[in-house]
């Protein structure tokens, strides 16, 4: 008797990366994807899911293991052999050019593949006929909204022959109607006999259009299920389940006055859609409050918004008790609040010195008439450093010499000397090692006992659990949830973080 | 900058100058001219008037200034041309109405800002190109300054040129060590000390850095990039407009009608500025370097029978072997300031 299997597209067989800076990505991924399958990839910021599908797109090597595309063992040497197999990639920031019209773009992307302007053309207009797709050809890319955009890069695909089409993260730049449009077409894909690997980190979109999943947690398979057979719940343990790595000493809140009360903000992102829809809250003295989310979620727009870099467009926020909704910035600090950004490019000069960075967010302080006090800037400089454990040669040692925890432990040095009364601190650990994590964790810590107000933004569950008194979830820029500490656990949290509102 | 910083620099300076040098000396060579000779006139032959070598180089200098000021903002002022005619004829003006050398220059100064103003807040407010609109600038106020020289303010003795700036309105000159000088050289030495001033100890100068090397820090901090970038352009606007303002008003004392004395020497800024490693003081010398290169050669033509064709390609080889290392490195950091902002440009 013979067995009939299903074909299958694509075989990851022990796929590990390294990236050249020693970063495991991947390690030793397999699994299978069949023929007319929509393949959900679901996994935490860093799971590793882009890096896989930019192996299998030919992008990048895997440092070892094997893939297997419909039978045959792929050795791309760049996403030409890739597209040329019937891959086809649809990024997160389109490659579009946006002076071009659709037709032209179109054209220009087969261009290499030999197919005749003429030929793209009708190709093109039957893969529409064919899925539903409709893009209208003479536009300019420029004129388009994202959700077509993103049909464009799809028809691309389709116009190359795509077997196998790769959409990452394609939902986090669409709006509610056009993810439903979105499943649409990728339904009607699907009956056209594609094959189609979603990438995503909403829980809720695996449910609704993929057949199977693969969850991916820090480079390795957690297990594959049938998107029927498991539930939301199962998913998300598998997600965020881990040890905890160390604990950290708190004594109990003594929570004070609120100092910074955020009333039905709303920001855009930007492209100019609503990335902060009314989110209200509030944060005591001698309190952390933390939000979890999943990274693009709209946590850069709320922060921004509160320390005055993003002007919100609707609702107020309070700081101590006056309004600070439309003061610019560096109003903001001086009032009292400090923030640190998630990127030390941004809260750092890299190319100049250490004083020089510190008259970053503390230029009128150190130049009351204009002039520069570059001897108090130094004395300063001297005693954050020391405060704070910075290493470093020396006050004149350009920023970019020095390690990332201690980039990180300066710039939250140099804030916390201001003597802010509300600091909002952004993925403040990411990157940094054991010891400096836990050191950045400590001053966090110190803060909110000696009654400052911290606002912690992260997408590490541990550090959240670890340092909130009270925890958030933010979800498409809504706060879903926000409740005290023990009211949560992991597993909750990680429903959340998918969209799944859970009831406490 | 430390200590290896310096190492560095003076490395590279060093090793440009050597290859330049040689690569100035095979041209000679090729062309069948002495090389040792010719580089020997070419780098001496300027020094026999100091005081000329010197006024001649605070032009270049001013208009490096103009130049160096902006780029640390990543804003490119390459109308230092035209920045030099406005200060010159609104300079010329100016005298002749009040008299006065010194509001004479400040109003040729000003004339120049008002040109750089225009431009930087062109671009940062209107997203209109600066290069573009300072080459526009630089020919219609090339034409429009031998419109005014040509029709209202021409010289019934001398028709191809200028009346003359009157008499006590013309910047005299100082006795240092019994040797008559000109005004400018000192005049242009203290504006690049207060520019360094500008530059590293105020919080205008401080904001135009973080704006040019950073531009997310620079919105992190509060920076007004917009007004920083056309802060910048009206300062660079300032220095070119003080260059053609010293030319008329302390050098000349009239403009001809093809404005010979000025012609190029905004675009020789650019040279001098990349040399001088946009460095307020680095300009000084690079400023002076390039006149002494710039006279040298006139000498070298005279004495060695050689076309000018050939002595502009020599110093052009030297020149641009000493710029080279640092315009590289500024077009790449210009690149990619220019694609974040773009990205920013089009999300606000
Ligand atoms: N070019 C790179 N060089 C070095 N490390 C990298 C590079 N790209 C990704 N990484 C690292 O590899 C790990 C996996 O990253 P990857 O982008 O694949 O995750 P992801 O699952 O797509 O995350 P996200 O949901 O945030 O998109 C992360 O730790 C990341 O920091
Ligand atoms: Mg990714």
């Amino acid at each position: 008797m013979v067995i009939s299997m299903p074909p299958m597209a694509v075989e990851f067989e022990g796929i590990h990366k390294i990236y050249p800076d020693g970063n495991i990505a991947l390690r030793g991924a397999s699994f299978s994807i069949e023929v007319g399958e929509i393949y959900g990839i679901l996994g935490e910021n860093g799971a590793g899911k882009t890096t896989l599908m930019r192996i299998l797109y030919g992008e990048i090597k895997p440092t070892s293991g094997t893939i297997k595309i419909f039978d045959h063992v792929a050795k791309f040497s760049g996403p030409w052999d890739a597209i040329k197999t019937g891959i086809g990639m649809v990024y997160q920031h389109f490659s579009l050019i946006g002076g071009f019209t659709v037709a032209e773009n179109l054209i220009l992307s087969a261009l290499p593949l030999g197919i005749s302007a003429q030929n793209v053309l009708e190709r093109a207009k039957e893969s529409m006929e064919e899925t539903g797709l409709k893009v209208p050809l003479e536009e300019r890319i420029n004129s388009l909204p994202v959700g077509v955009r993103q049909r464009v890069e799809i028809v691309k695909a389709l116009v190359r022959n795509a077997k196998i089409l790769i959409l990452d993260e394609p939902t986090s730049v669409l709006t509610p109607i056009e993810v439903e449009d979105l499943f649409e077409v990728l339904k009607k894909l699907r009956e056209s006999g594609l094959t189609i690997l979603f990438i995503t980190h909403k829980l809720k979109e695996v449910k609704a259009i993929t057949d199977k999943v693969t969850v991916l947690r820090k480079g390795q398979v957690m297990g594959t299920r049938r998107t029927k057979e498991v539930s939301e719940l199962e998913l998300a343990r598998m997600m965020v389940e881990r040890e905890v790595l160390f604990s950290l000493e708190r004594s109990p809140t003594r929570p004070g006055n609120p100092l910074l009360e955020v009333k039905d903000l709303w920001v855009r992102s930007d492209s100019g859609l609503p990335a902060v829809k009314g989110v209200n809250l509030s944060i005591r003295a001698g309190e952390i409050l933390g939000i979890a989310g999943v990274q693009g979620n709209g946590q850069k727009e709320f922060v921004e918004a509160i320390s005055g870099i993003r002007k919100p467009e609707k609702g107020t926020i309070k700081l101590k008790g006056e309004d600070i909704t439309d003061l610019d910035n560096s109003k903001v600090y001086r009032r009292g609040l400090a923030y640190i950004p998630d990127m030390r490019s941004m809260g750092l000069v890299m190319d100049i010195d250490l004083v020089s960075n510190l008259l970053l967010t503390r230029l009128e302080e150190f130049s009351p008439d204009g002039v520069i006090r570059w001897r108090k800037a130094v004395e300063e400089t001297k005693s954050v450093m020391k405060l704070f454990n910075v290493v470093a040669e020396s006050v004149r040692t350009q920023v970019r010499r020095l390690s990332g925890g201690n980039q990180q432990k300066f710039m939250l040095g140099r804030e916390i000397a201001r003597k802010p009364d509300v600091i909002i601190a952004s993925e403040p650990t990411h990157g940094l090692d054991v010891g400096a994590t836990e050191y950045v964790r400590n001053k966090l810590v110190e803060l909110r006992d000696s009654g400052k107000a911290v606002l912690l933004i992260s997408t590490d569950l541990d550090e959240i659990m670890q340092l909130s008194d009270r925890i958030a979830v933010m979800y498409e820029g809504e706060l879903i949830a926000q409740g005290p500490t023990r009211e949560f656990n992991l597993e909750k949290i990680g429903l959340l973080m998918g969209g799944v509102k859970v009831e406490p | 900058m430390n200590l290896e910083d310096y190492a560095q620099v003076s490395l590279e300076i060093t090793g440009s100058i050597l290859a330049g040098l040689l690569v100035a000396a095979i041209i000679l060579i090729a062309t069948g001219y002495n090389p040792w000779k010719g580089l020997y006139i070419m780098l001496t032959g300027g020094l026999g008037d100091l005081d000329y070598l010197l006024s001649r180089a605070s032009f270049v200098l001013l208009t490096g200034l103009a130049f160096a000021l902006p780029m640390l903002a990543s804003a490119f002022n390459i109308g230092g041309e035209g920045q030099m005619y406005v200060g010159g004829i609104v300079a010329l003006i100016a005298s002749l109405i009040t008299k006065n050398p010194w509001i004479a220059i400040t109003a040729g100064a000003i004339a120049g800002a008002a040109l750089g103003f225009i431009t930087g807040a062109l671009r940062a407010y209107r997203e209109v190109n600066e290069v573009i609109t300072a080459i526009m600038l630089n020919w219609i106020f090339y034409y429009i300054s031998i419109f005014f020289i040509t029709s209202y303010l021409y010289n019934p003795q001398a028709p191809y040129r200028s009346v003359s700036v009157p008499k006590g309105a013309q910047l005299g000159f100082i006795e240092i060590a019994g040797i008559k000088m000109h005004l400018i050289f000192p005049l242009a030495l203290l504006t690049s000390f207060i520019t360094y001033f500008l530059i590293f100890h105020t919080r205008i100068g401080y904001r135009i850095r973080v704006a040019g090397l950073s531009p997310d820090s620079a919105r992190y901090s509060g920076i007004n990039a917009k007004m920083t970038f056309t802060n910048s352009m009206t300062l660079g606007g300032l220095f070119g407009g003080l260059s053609g303002a010293l030319n008329v008003i302390a050098f000349t004392y009239y403009m001809d009608q093809l404005l010979t004395s000025m012609v190029g020497m905004g675009f020789d800024g650019i040279g001098v500025a990349l040399m001088g490693r946009d460095h307020p003081i680095g300009i000084i010398f690079s400023a002076i370097f390039f006149s002494m290169l710039l006279l040298g050669g006139q000498k070298m033509q005279i004495a060695m029978n050689v076309p000018k064709e050939l002595t502009d390609a020599l110093s052009g080889v030297i020149i641009i072997s000493l710029a080279m290392p640092y315009a590289y490195k500024m077009l790449m950091s210009y690149l990619k300031i220019r694609r974040m902002m773009k990205v920013a440009g089009r999300s606000s």
